[in-house]
């Protein structure tokens, strides 16, 4: 007899434990995705803090007051791909922040927002637009890359900001001479390190010929052919002339935007949204000028920006879609993207001054690419409409990018590309 | 009944002044020459092996103090103390908004002492069974507990995935709970324990058998006790392992129930990825139970180790 | 007799709990490996509806995966590297710091601590240390050996070195506390033995201990190759795989394929072929080494 309670405690030791992995079940799945809550994932760079998520979250919570939002944060910058790492473990979020839209949008996971909206709400309501149809609110445009530039090293350096490809060439020579980062890269996560890479790619290629990625898509253009293959060439120029650090590919984002602002670099090719990390005070500082192209005509890289994406599986549609309107239709949101992300607002309905935004000079130049009538293409891998590449393809292009900083084998690397194309658009 | 007096593991080891091997200097009793010589070849050694020492933990040593210094601090001179001092990234990490810190701490406790609740006593109980069945079956079932000490997770971790939706645990704690129960760890703990049983005295068992004590009642008052020191390999070596997983939490979890620790700083590494003092204060918090756990239970561990590795 | 009848009466106690501890382990690995193996022969993907039966499709993929083949390449250097390293340096470690004073004890007891930590906890630390503006090149920067920061993880070939030097550091912590639980247990009479046989220093190491560590040799190795054979991670925090995916191991692959290009089938062919490798792998080793335990 003495040694059954011994036993029992075993058991019920045993018990417990299957009584608390259960409970806790229980508890959490209330909790989740299925009654009233909706989750929001987001990702946090310098300019879009975790205070800034939770701010702009309470403001948009205002209109769907009765759905609670839970936010998930994306452990990188690289969101899309965290967003098909919830999917594939079954927790696609409800509502979803700046995602490649094309990656999903051929699954059927995400619901596209009602035209009539766009068309009430947005200058450009067709800049997303995927099939005719809009994954993401045309909030905001950005221009990726621009070249930003410090004007105290340009003067030191006797050098003006170049409009041909040459005098680019002949700017990163003298700079290199004069013992100064001609070009700052952050190398080190690959999405910032394929930035210089598109901006020269979309100059030169896109911009010679904005049907391009729709001719590849046809099947009627390849990335071995010459135009391409110069463009990327144009690329290893840049690498083989010093134009950036040995050590670029460890570079993070946050690393480099430091670097490039306590003068350690000359240039930083950059979407506009790095106007957002200027010091105002230090502005004046700075000026941006465009990536020459090969015919020499200005090409402004271009996207048209936008945040909250709806998940067509959401338990709630009607307040996810709700909420991702109102987010997005958010003045206050806007503003602070405005003032720390460099957006370039879209809304038909709210005139600049509205927003109360402080801005810069970097700013105002910035914004005038975006008005002003000029040769506007999409941004090579940039960009969330038709243009968009296939699904996946924007990663392995980015890593694309950090290939070729070391190797010289473009044709190779090129046509592995292509191979890679053909296998995710068939 | 008498517990066993044969205790399986060695525990002292022979101790000679210098008991190195095959370095061991001759200590010839009666000349003081020699002996001072040795003497002081013992202490050039000691130097020597703390230097080596020391070199190696460096950068947990870096990261220990770093919890503890400013962010200029830090980058400005690494290895130097924390002086001045400072508790911000410690109270920074703890005052989070979204609780990551103790939020996630309490997960792995929930996490670790579940899988160990459950996994000790059922392992025991399983190689306590295998080892009393005959060669042949022995033989079949370690062959196919083996596999689980060879597959990696990540070649099981989406079926898992699926499984797990598929029977309404997806996502949950108790999902993850019964995947680290029925998955490799199962097979490392019965293997430790199998290979200890092995060692125990055929009588031991025999005899409380013919007091006709079942088999169940066996394993309590008999087995385990005597399976303590393999008990402690596997709690501590399993708590770790449990503790410091990070693609189970990450993948089979998923974040809308919570992150462990693990996960947890996995995600604010993203967040603040130059933000070095702010880090620092969250590893220091996460790391800091598994260490104390390691050092607190360091002898039994290294026991159970030594049984282990001498088979 | 009786007491055979008795003796299955009793065996029920515990059958039960074996069977739950089974059905778990079926449920959790054994079926999930058929399950990934049957996948293995499908296009299954998530981001597109429905899935087909390709046969060796996947398999015929495999062969020609230019990005498979260079992360098996570089598990491989991985794997060789870090085995080598750390069961010599453990067990040099083992040999410096296997006497009894409480000193050694406490020096044993911090060696192990790396692989207290979590391998994100390793991989942070590493990182703060290894990266471009990081604390080794401030270090060595002050003490005037570089001129500009060395790329420790952002060219490609010294992020495979610095790789490699983690895992080994995380190793060479398990691999010393292996070789001193063995060299603990070689009897002391058998050196004293072989010092009357005139063998000298070297002598003792090659026919005393050697021989005797020989299982705790087994064990180290095995365990080090298994481990590193799915090293993830710790490359998710120091390198992500990068610079251009030099450092990309094949588990972290296997997950990227999986997670990021939700390829699951195709991913399933590269679990397969990940475990067919630590499987040959393994065993091969084991056995190897086995037969050099007697041997020796």
């Amino acid at each position: 007899m003495k040694r059954g309670p011994a036993l029992m405690t075993a058991a019920t030791g045993l018990a417990g434990a299957l009584a608390l992995t259960g409970c806790s079940t229980s508890a959490t799945s209330a909790g989740g995705g299925g009654g009233g809550g909706l989750t929001f994932m987001t990702f946090e760079t310098p300019a879009l803090t975790a205070t800034f998520w939770d701010t702009s979250i309470a403001e948009a919570q205002k209109e769907v007051p009765d759905t609670k939002i839970k936010k998930i944060v994306s452990p990188d910058a690289d969101r899309t791909a965290y967003a098909k790492q919830l999917q594939a473990s079954g927790q696609f979020p409800d509502i979803l922040s700046s995602v490649n839209p094309k990656d999903f949008s051929a699954a059927g996971l995400l619901k596209p927002f009602d035209q009539k909206w766009l068309d009430d709400n947005f200058t450009d309501p067709d800049g997303n637009a995927i099939d005719g149809k809009s994954y993401i609110p045309p909030t905001n445009s950005q221009v990726i890359p621009m070249i930003f530039y410090n004007k105290k090293i340009f003067a030191e350096n006797g050098i003006e900001p170049p409009t041909t490809w040459d005098e680019f060439v002949d700017v990163v020579t003298t700079l290199k001479k004069a013992g100064v980062t001609p070009v700052e890269m952050a190398g080190g996560e690959p999405w910032s390190a394929a930035i210089p890479l598109s901006g020269i790619i979309t100059a030169d290629v896109l911009g010679a010929d904005p049907e391009w990625i729709q001719k590849r898509y046809k099947n009627e253009v390849k990335f071995t052919d010459p135009g391409m293959t110069a463009a990327v060439g144009k690329y290893r120029q840049l690498i083989d002339a010093g134009a950036f650090d040995k050590g670029a590919l460890s570079v993070s984002y946050a690393d480099a935007n430091k670097q490039f602002l306590d003068g350690e670099s000359a240039m930083y090719p950059m979407g506009s949204w790095f106007i957002g990390q200027i010091p105002a005070a230090a502005a004046k500082d700075y000026g941006t000028f465009l990536l020459p192209s090969a015919t020499g005509k200005p090409i402004v890289p271009f996207n048209t920006g936008g945040t909250t994406a709806v998940s067509a599986k959401s338990s709630n549609v009607a307040d996810a879609t709700k909420f991702a309107q109102a987010w997005s239709l958010s003045k206050a949101n806007l503003k602070t993207l405005i003032e720390t992300d460099g957006a370039f607002p879209m809304l038909k309905n709210v005139p600049f001054e509205e927003f109360g935004a402080k801005v810069t000079p970097v700013y105002t130049d910035g914004f005038k690419l975006v008005t002003e009538d000029n040769t506007k293409v999409s941004a090579f891998g940039q960009v969330n409409n038709d243009d968009a590449l296939p699904p996946g393809l924007v990663e392995q292009f980015n890593s694309l990018a950090q290939k070729l900083f070391t190797s010289s084998d473009v044709k190779d690397e090129l046509a592995s590309f292509d191979a890679g194309w053909d296998k995710a658009a068939k | 009944m008498s517990a066993p007096t044969t205790r399986p593991v060695r525990t002292g080891r022979p101790t000679g002044s210098a008991a190195s091997a095959g370095t061991a200097p001759s200590t010839g009793p009666g000349h003081s020459a020699p002996r001072a010589r040795s003497r002081l070849r013992g202490r050039s050694h000691l130097i020597g092996a703390w230097l080596i020492t020391l070199a190696f933990i460096l950068p947990v040593y870096v990261a220990f103090v770093s919890a503890f210094k400013k962010q200029d601090q830090i980058v400005s001179n690494p290895a130097a103390p924390p002086i001045p001092f400072t508790f911000d990234n410690i109270v920074n990490a703890l005052s989070r908004p979204d609780n990551l810190v103790q939020a996630g701490l309490l997960n792995s406790i929930m996490v670790t002492t579940a899988t160990l609740v459950i996994l000790v006593p059922l392992s025991s109980m399983l190689a306590f069974y295998i080892s009393e069945r005959s060669p042949r079956l022995r033989g079949a079932l370690l062959a196919v507990f083996a596999l689980g000490l060879m597959v990696p997770p990540q070649v099981v971790l989406l079926p898992i995935v699926t499984l797990l939706r598929s029977i309404g645990l997806a996502n949950s704690y108790a999902g993850l709970i019964l995947s680290n129960v029925g998955g490799g760890y199962l097979s490392f703990a019965v293997f430790v324990y199998v290979g200890f049983l092995r060692t125990i005295p055929r009588e031991v068992v025999e005899a409380a058998r013919m007091d006709g004590a079942g088999d169940l009642r066996l394993w309590w008052r008999i087995v385990f006790p005597v399976v303590r020191p393999a008990t402690a390999t596997v709690a501590i070596f399993l708590g770790l392992w449990v503790w410091n997983d990070f693609l189970n939490p990450q993948f089979i979890l998923g974040p809308l129930q919570g992150q462990t620790i693990t996960t947890g700083i996995y995600v604010s590494l993203g967040a603040y990825s130059t933000d070095y003092s702010q880090l620092f204060g969250i590893m220091f918090l996460a790391a800091v139970i598994p260490v104390v756990g390691y050092l607190v239970s360091q002898r039994e561990f290294i026991h159970g180790l030594m049984s282990g590795a001498s088979k | 007799m009786p007491s055979r009848s008795l003796r299955t009466g009793r065996s029920l106690g515990l059958a039960p709990v074996a069977w739950i501890a089974v059905i778990l382990y079926g449920m959790f690995l054994l079926y999930p490996l058929v399950q990934s193996l049957f996948l293995s022969f499908t296009d299954k993907n998530p981001l597109q509806a429905g899935s087909a039966f390709v046969g060796l499709a996947n398999y015929r993929e495999l062969l020609s995966d230019d990005r498979l083949l260079s992360s098996l390449l570089f598990t491989m250097i991985v794997v060789v590297a870090v085995t080598v390293v750390a069961n010599t340096v453990g067990l040099l470690l083992a040999i410096v710091l296997n006497r009894s004073s409480a000193n050694y004890r406490v020096m044993r007891t911090l060696i192990f601590i790396p692989q207290v930590l979590s391998g994100v906890i390793v991989g942070f630390i590493w990182r703060s240390i290894l990266t471009q503006n990081g604390l080794l090149n401030s270090a060595l920067a002050q003490v005037g050996l570089i001129d500009e920061p060395v790329a420790w993880l952002g060219d490609s070939q010294l992020a495979v070195l610095s790789v490699c030097t983690v895992v080994s550091w995380i190793t060479i912590a398990f691999a010393t506390v292996v070789y001193t639980a063995s060299l603990q247990s070689v009897p002391q009479e058998l050196y004293e033995a072989a010092r009357m046989d005139g063998a000298g220093v070297l002598g003792r190491f090659r026919h005393v201990t050697l021989p005797m560590i020989a299982p705790g040799t087994t064990i180290s190795v095995v365990l080090c190759l298994i481990t590193t054979l799915k090293l993830y991670d710790v490359v998710a925090v120091l390198t992500g795989g990068g610079p251009a995916e030099s450092t990309q191991s094949t588990a972290f692959y296997l997950i990227s394929v999986a997670f990021t290009d939700n390829r699951f089938g195709y991913a399933s062919s590269i679990a397969m072929f990940l475990l067919a490798l630590t499987a040959v792998v393994s065993y091969g080793v084991t056995t190897l080494l086995r037969r050099r335990e007697t041997n020796l």
